[in-house]
């Protein structure tokens, strides 16, 4: 019998469905308590599921919309476990399945509006899509609206090819998109309608940057439209959609009249355009925009530009922006306070460099862009996959980066939120030892995130609550019983996920684990969690904990009560309730009495030690007193001799 | 004075130590009076006692121990022919009489040699009688010492040494 998703939806791994997860690989699921049509979407442990769009969308009723129903751990086909997000199945096949050019009111009516009206519904409870884009949509049959497929589980938009995605999304890393904002899902909704209008998907053949690159030389419109020939209602409706700025993209609700949506126009000024082009690396740039993306590409060339003057110069003189050249100026200024070997300081000045050359980019450091609510699902992906990728961003922490580019863009963030956001990575980072560090970061921004710990590798623990029972398995399996059951991953994993009834007790994990006692550490908490969370015996794992606290025992100097507690250790790593072993480490009183006994002890044998020293060094004296007190008694028997013969002569 | 003045406040109350007076004067004195107003008693004595005298002039052990006990065994089985000298007369042929007596002169010579066996054998015994009492503490040190480390895991003695 297959372990139940929520307790009543199971997966038919023989019955895969393509295409219909939205890039993530789904079978069929059934659901035991009704007949109706599921799939199950795989979910890749590099790239976690979204937690707060599943928290807030879960129990919601939108119609047009695949929404998730369940989260959960099955067996999955390449054996092991793996982590399954439950949706209803598609209506129908994807739009790209039988791509045609689609009319202007079919366009409006089975794809605009009914999208408009998810996204208008989703907008309302603060979640976005973020893969909007032909293949992920479904249409029961020709004239009905499409439904707009899942987008759960894997990070935002990490999925969305370029040319569906704002320049500003397309050119980060895929799992740091973030969530974004319904402009977005506006925008790659309007590129949906242009493949849909043109029958082909635009800018196809071209590479990822040579897309970005040629939406930021362009803008987004003339870069996708080209040459092509559109309805005139779908063009204008277009040129708001794919707006550069998303202020300027109108909300969905204003979709639901197409007409409205037409006369709605906001002007948005035309970047400046240099007289001569800037070198950067292999391209030449001719607007800041475009050079802001060439160095988010190329950040060494920033410091190259920098010395060299060249910046400065081509700023001022061929594109002529006072202004832009002020404020790169001062971020110059600011590189200079710092050494010139520093690399952190020139990560930081590229990044600067960016943020003022182009405010809407994202956060761009050392070749790494990224939005900042997307670091979670970097992290993952570095974590997970990528030990290079997480040097940087454990670099980009360690900076406090996320402050510094908030303040160079003030008008476009919530710059005090997101300094202390950067605060909070700083102090999560800078914990050392266990339960803090990148993987605290990981877990703690990516909620359904599995444990990464060796110990688990084939099993899916993304829950607290799936922690001990897994624990207690790999308990069973004596090879995995060498090291401590809480390792890096396990104790960031733990801290990442506790709340305000393990907060206390889990406080001194790290202080315990750097103290030398990573026993007593693992102990504790793992009770702790025991007692909050489960109240199942777990004799496996007590077992293990008690053998790898056998050294604790040596904390009682007293044999007698060493061996007592170890007896009692047994006996209750058997009954597999962690609390009471804890209590018998946790007796301090007892303990106290222990080595006051053990001082007595050592005082009593430093008195005998003195006694044995002193007969052993007292021989000489013993033979010369056994001497003197000899010839005594000799004397004293002669005169008793002299005596008594004196006496036996007069009186006898 | 010298030591008073060396000693300081403390020391100078005391009554300066008197060196202990020899009586051997008193003892050659009361023997030649002995030879010369009793002879043949002197004669007598002298040969009685003479192993223990020999011994007292050889012995030079500090209040000579053995001499003295030899000398006073010796005394003791002298003293009934001494009286019998006396009461018989206190001639030289009386005297001679007495020392040709084998059994007399034995007996004050074994006696003698007992008095030397008993200073002998005594300090050996009372060094055996010490020495079983010292074993006897050591062992019982011992076995407490055993019991603290077997109970509070203490090193043994030796451990603690190696270089011992």
């Amino acid at each position: 019998m297959p372990a139940l998703i929520g307790g009543r939806y199971s997966v038919d791994f023989s019955v895969p469905v393509p295409g219909a997860g939205g890039g993530v690989m789904a079978f069929i699921a059934r659901d035991q308590q009704n007949a109706a049509s599921l799939i199950a979407l795989q979910i890749s442990p590099s790239a976690p599921s979204r937690a707060h769009a599943i928290e807030l969308i879960g129990k919601s009723a939108i119609p047009g919309l695949l929404l998730p129903l369940a989260e959960g751990v099955a067996p999955s086909p390449e054996g092991g476990e793996a982590g399954f997000l439950i949706c209803p199945a598609p209506p129908g096949p994807s739009l790209a399945a039988s791509p045609r050019v689609w009319g202007e009111r079919e366009l409006l009516d089975c794809v605009l509006r009914p999208a408009a009206m998810v996204l208008e519904a989703l907008a309302a409870r603060g979640v976005t899509h973020r893969a909007i884009r032909p293949d992920n949509l479904f249409q029961n049959g020709a004239g009905e609206p499409v439904t707009l497929g899942a987008a759960w589980a894997a990070p935002a938009a990490s999925l969305q090819p370029a040319a569906f995605e704002p320049p500003y999304a397309a050119m980060c890393h895929p799992a740091g998109r973030g969530e974004g904002s319904i402009a977005d899902d506006i925008y790659a909704l309007g590129v949906t309608l242009l493949t849909l209008a043109l029958g082909r998907v635009p800018l196809a053949g071209l590479d990822d940057a040579a897309i970005i690159r040629r939406k930021l030389d362009l803008g987004s419109y003339a870069a996708l439209i080209g040459d092509a020939r559109l309805p005139p209602m779908i063009a204008d409706l277009l040129r708001g959609m794919l707006a550069e700025d998303p202020a300027h993209r109108p909300p969905p609700q204003l979709y639901l009249d197409p007409s409205a949506a037409r006369a709605r126009r906001l002007a948005a000024r035309p970047g400046r355009r240099a007289q001569r082009a800037l070198a950067v690396g292999d391209h030449q740039v001719w607007d800041a925009r475009s050079l802001a993306y060439a160095l988010a590409r190329r950040p060494e060339e920033a410091v190259r530009l920098v010395r060299g003057h060249y910046l400065d110069h081509w700023l001022r003189r061929s594109l002529g922006d006072a202004v832009l050249a002020s404020r790169a100026d001062e971020v110059v200024r600011q590189r200079s306070e710092m050494p010139v070997e520093d690399l952190r300081a020139d990560a930081m000045m590229a990044m600067r460099l960016i943020a003022a050359l182009d405010p809407l980019a994202p956060l761009c450091w050392r070749g790494l862009a990224l939005w900042p609510d997307g670091l979670g699902g970097v992290l993952a992906d570095g974590l997970v996959e990528n030990k290079e990728l997480a040097a940087k961003i454990d670099d980009f922490i360690a900076a406090e980066a996320l402050g510094a580019w908030a303040l160079m863009r003030p008008e476009h963030c919530d710059v005090t939120a997101l300094r202390q956001t950067a605060q909070h990575h700083r102090m999560w980072q800078r914990i050392r030892g266990l339960g803090g560090g990148l993987p605290r970061i990981a877990y703690a921004l990516n909620p359904l995130q599995p444990c990464a710990s060796p110990l688990f590798a084939g099993r899916w623990v993304a829950r607290l609550t799936d922690l001990l029972p897994a624990l207690e398995a790999v308990s069973q399996q004596a090879e995995r019983r060498r090291g401590e059951p809480v390792d890096a991953h396990i104790a960031a994993f733990i801290a990442a996920h506790q709340d305000g009834r393990l907060g206390g007790d889990l406080g001194a994990f790290a202080g315990e684990a750097a103290s030398g006692e990573p026993q007593i550490a693992s102990l504790r908490a793992l009770a702790r969690l025991q007692t909050a969370l489960s109240s199942i015996p777990l004799p496996g794992l007590a077992a293990w904990l008690a053998e790898r606290a056998e050294i604790l025992l040596e904390h009682w100097q007293n044999r007698a009560r060493r061996a007592e507690i170890a007896t009692q250790l047994k006996r209750l790593a058997q009954a597999g309730q962690l609390l009471p072993m804890l209590a018998l480490f946790d007796d301090h009183h007892g303990l106290a009495a222990d080595a006051q006994g053990l001082k007595q002890a050592l005082v009593a044998v430093a008195k005998i030690d003195a006694e044995l020293a002193s007969l052993r060094d007292a021989a000489e004296e013993r033979r010369r007193r056994a001497q003197h007190v000899g010839h005594e008694i000799a004397l004293g028997g002669g005169m008793l001799t002299l005596a008594a013969s004196v006496g036996w002569l007069v009186f006898g | 004075m010298k030591a008073a003045t060396r000693g300081g406040g403390a020391v100078a109350g005391r009554a300066p130590a008197r060196p202990a007076r020899s009586m051997v004067w008193l003892q050659g004195l009361a023997c030649g009076a002995l030879a010369t107003l009793a002879t043949p008693l002197a004669v007598l004595l002298g040969v009685l006692l003479l192993p223990g005298l020999c011994v007292l002039l050889l012995d030079r052990t500090p209040g000579r121990p053995v001499a003295r006990t030899m000398l006073l065994c010796g005394a003791a089985a002298s003293v009934s022919p001494a009286w019998q000298l006396w009461d018989h007369g206190l001639t030289m042929a009386n005297s001679l009489d007495q020392l040709s007596d084998f059994l007399t002169l034995g007996l004050a010579w074994a006696a003698t040699a007992a008095g030397w066996l008993l200073a002998e054998v005594t300090p050996v015994f009372v060094h055996l009688v010490l020495e079983g009492t010292s074993r006897r503490r050591e062992a019982e040190l011992r076995a407490a010492r055993s019991r603290f480390e077997a109970e509070w895991g203490i090193p043994p003695a030796d451990a603690e040494k190696p270089g011992a």
